[in-house]
């Protein structure tokens, strides 16, 4: 059965072959089998005997390892294939340290809101594309991700906090929903929008933030290959408290323009504004480009600490990507394109 | 003297509580930190994923809030007619030192003891400016505060010297309010808390009796509306959040109880103190230092 299915078995046992370091330690955390590993390689095993998911669900919950909400009706779209041009220089973050360490300020202000997030109710979940494109139209989560192919790519995550992770992301390019939106020429900005639940996310009684989460790129930067809708991570379906059931990922840019959640996807003349830079225009921008030259207002942006190793590490220009990205900004002001 | 006797040389139940408490959140910070080292289990300690810098947080909480008690001495001690509280003045602003101490340390971890970085980055921040200088001013206080150092500064200048306490209480508000996210409300509960103990002192230093329910209740209700004042300034210079809506929810129960709440409720809790004071056998006046009915 392992020869019917080299791929998977391979990333299963061998996931250091997505860092370059190795460190000890973590190969012992990744040994040791969440009760979900263990539910993913019987998945693994039963399609491998070309099984369909219900039974695997079925088997799961008889054997009191699967809980409901593991029952993804994505589950199947995971491991993505991986995109080998997105590399890291550091190890993978391990998934029980960066999914509890996470700003998702609609569960609550602290970083260990993982528990809280699981109230997120992710289905039936629709996603709204309006503004000015061809005809504005309503789809399921479920339909859009077999739309577009799904692929794994590494990389690199870096809070305006100074913090930084590495995650295994699954998902499509960005640009990929754009097309499918078709856009009108007149589109000169791509505006996100998140849920608003208050009864379902409690952080969202909390009247200091102007709900729901809103950010946005350029049409341009929409367009870059690197601008990421992530749809799973670690090989399964993405986490709620990364953002479940679909979330941005722009890795050259501060998290926080990394909205998750997503509900809504606006194509507008007028500059979005986020809500972080409704609340302090002087700390989080529209561009948030990652930049050790430029401090936060409040502390230096010159290095980061990596969750995890605790490493304290340089900040690169763009977090790394700056041959990839770099263009988008020739010949605009240096003055705002890094806060 | 040790830590848990008194100047007779007497063992004081007061004091050993005092130290214990002083020591519980260090030893809690510790275990806390092992936890994140030793467990194999756990890939994430008590501390989280971030340990040192949830470790600096703390450690500044607790320099804050030493420091705050041990400016609640003197005011407890006129209202609950409690002298002996005295003894552990000392103590606690000794406390608050060794907690800053503690904060600026694990920072300088933090930094992997690059000196350098430490001094250029609290030299640029100004934030870190404010807290270092806040933390100079405490130095300051914890190595005068030895009998010895009293006695050669003699009792009027050490009172001048160590009044520096106020402008310090100010600066280390002001360094936990900046070095905020958007939400201020632990630094607003601080300030109010700050404001509730100089409303004391202003109370009886223009005479008015701090054993009088009256004034204390006034005292509480003042310092909660100007705990309320700040935070709506604060939002309404410093943040985009509309003041608005921030001082609209002093009156909105659902999601969060303000500080200004808090701190009228700690100022009631005190006028209580007052009146349950004569049942428990402390019946020497203590009054302003103009009679209580002058000014009323």
């Amino acid at each position: 059965m392992l020869a019917a299915m080299p791929g998977h078995s391979l990333q299963r046992n061998v996931p250091m072959t997505f860092s370059i370091h190795r460190r000890p330690s973590w190969a012992i955390s990744e040994n040791q089998a969440t009760p979900e590993g263990v539910y993913l390689d019987r998945r693994r095993i039963l399609q491998g005997f070309g099984l369909g998911m219900l039974t695997a669900a079925t088997l799961a919950a008889s054997a009191g390892v699967g809980r409901a909400q593991d029952a993804d009706p994505t589950a199947d779209l995971y491991p993505a294939k991986k995109n080998e041009a997105y590399k890291l220089d550091r190890p993978v973050t391990p998934e029980e340290i960066n999914g509890h360490y996470n700003n998702f300020y609609e569960f609550g202000t602290a970083k260990d809101i993982a528990a809280n997030a699981q109230n997120l109710v992710i289905r039936p979940w629709e996603i709204e594309i309006g503004g000015l494109v061809e005809t504005p139209f309503t789809i399921a989560f479920d339909d859009l991700v077999r739309k577009i192919p799904l692929e794994t790519r590494l990389y690199r995550h870096r809070c305006v906090e100074a913090w930084s992770m590495t995650v295994p992301w699954a998902g499509f390019p960005l640009k990929s929903l754009v097309a499918l939106a078709k856009p009108q020429a007149s589109a000169k900005f791509v505006r996100f929008e998140t849920f608003l639940d208050p009864e379902m996310a409690d952080g969202q009684n909390d009247f200091l933030y102007p709900w729901p989460y809103i950010e946005g790129v350029t049409i341009e930067e929409a367009g870059h290959d690197l601008a990421f809708i992530v749809t799973g991570a670690y090989d399964k379906p993405v986490a709620k408290q990364h953002g479940a059931p679909l979330r941005l990922h722009l890795p050259w840019k501060y998290g926080f323009k990394s909205i998750k959640s997503i509900r809504k996807i606006s194509f507008v003349e007028e500059r979005p504004i986020g809500l972080w830079e409704a609340l302090q225009p002087s700390e989080y921008g529209f561009w948030a480009n990652v930049n050790p030259e430029v401090p936060h207002p409040r502390w230096s942006q010159a290095m980061e600490r990596v969750l995890d190793t605790g490493e304290l590490v340089p900040t690169q220009l763009f977090n790394g990507y700056a041959a990839e990205v770099a263009g988008l900004y020739t010949g605009m002001d240096p003055a705002t394109l890094y806060m | 003297m040790t830590p848990w006797t008194d100047r007779s040389g007497k063992f004081s139940p007061l004091k050993a509580a005092v130290l214990l408490g002083a020591c519980l959140p260090a030893l809690w910070l510790a275990w806390a930190a092992a936890s994140g080292a030793l467990a194999s289990a756990a890939p994430v300690g008590l501390l989280g994923a971030r340990p040192i810098t949830e470790a600096i947080h703390q450690a500044g909480d607790w320099a804050i809030r030493f420091l705050w008690l041990s400016l609640a001495v003197t005011p407890l001690r006129r209202i609950a007619n409690w002298p002996k509280l005295i003894l552990v003045r000392r103590m606690l602003g000794v406390t608050a030192l060794l907690y800053a101490l503690m904060h600026l340390t694990l920072y300088a971890v933090d930094l992997k003891f690059d000196l350098l970085r430490i001094v250029s980055e609290i030299a640029l921040r100004f934030y870190l400016t404010i807290g270092f200088v806040a933390l100079a001013g405490l130095i300051a206080l914890g190595t005068t505060s030895t009998d010895a150092a009293i006695k050669r500064l003699g009792g009027r200048n050490w009172n001048r010297l160590h009044s520096m306490v106020y402008v310090i209480g100010v600066l280390a508000a002001f360094h936990f309010f900046i070095q905020s996210k958007a939400d201020v409300y632990e630094p607003t509960l601080m300030a109010g808390f700050f404001l509730l103990l100089m409303f004391y002192r202003l109370a009886h230093w223009r005479g008015f009796a701090l054993t009088s329910p009256l004034v204390l209740v006034a005292i509480a209700v003042l310092a909660a509306l100007g705990t309320a004042a700040i935070e709506y300034a604060w939002y309404g210079i410093a943040t985009g959040v509309p003041p608005g809506r921030v001082l609209a929810a002093n009156l909105q129960f659902s999601f969060s109880i303000r500080p200004a709440w808090w701190v009228l409720a700690t100022g009631l809790g005190v006028t209580l103190l007052a009146l349950v004071r004569p049942w428990f056998g402390r019946n020497e006046p203590a009054r302003g230092r103009r009679a209580a009915g002058a000014t009323a």
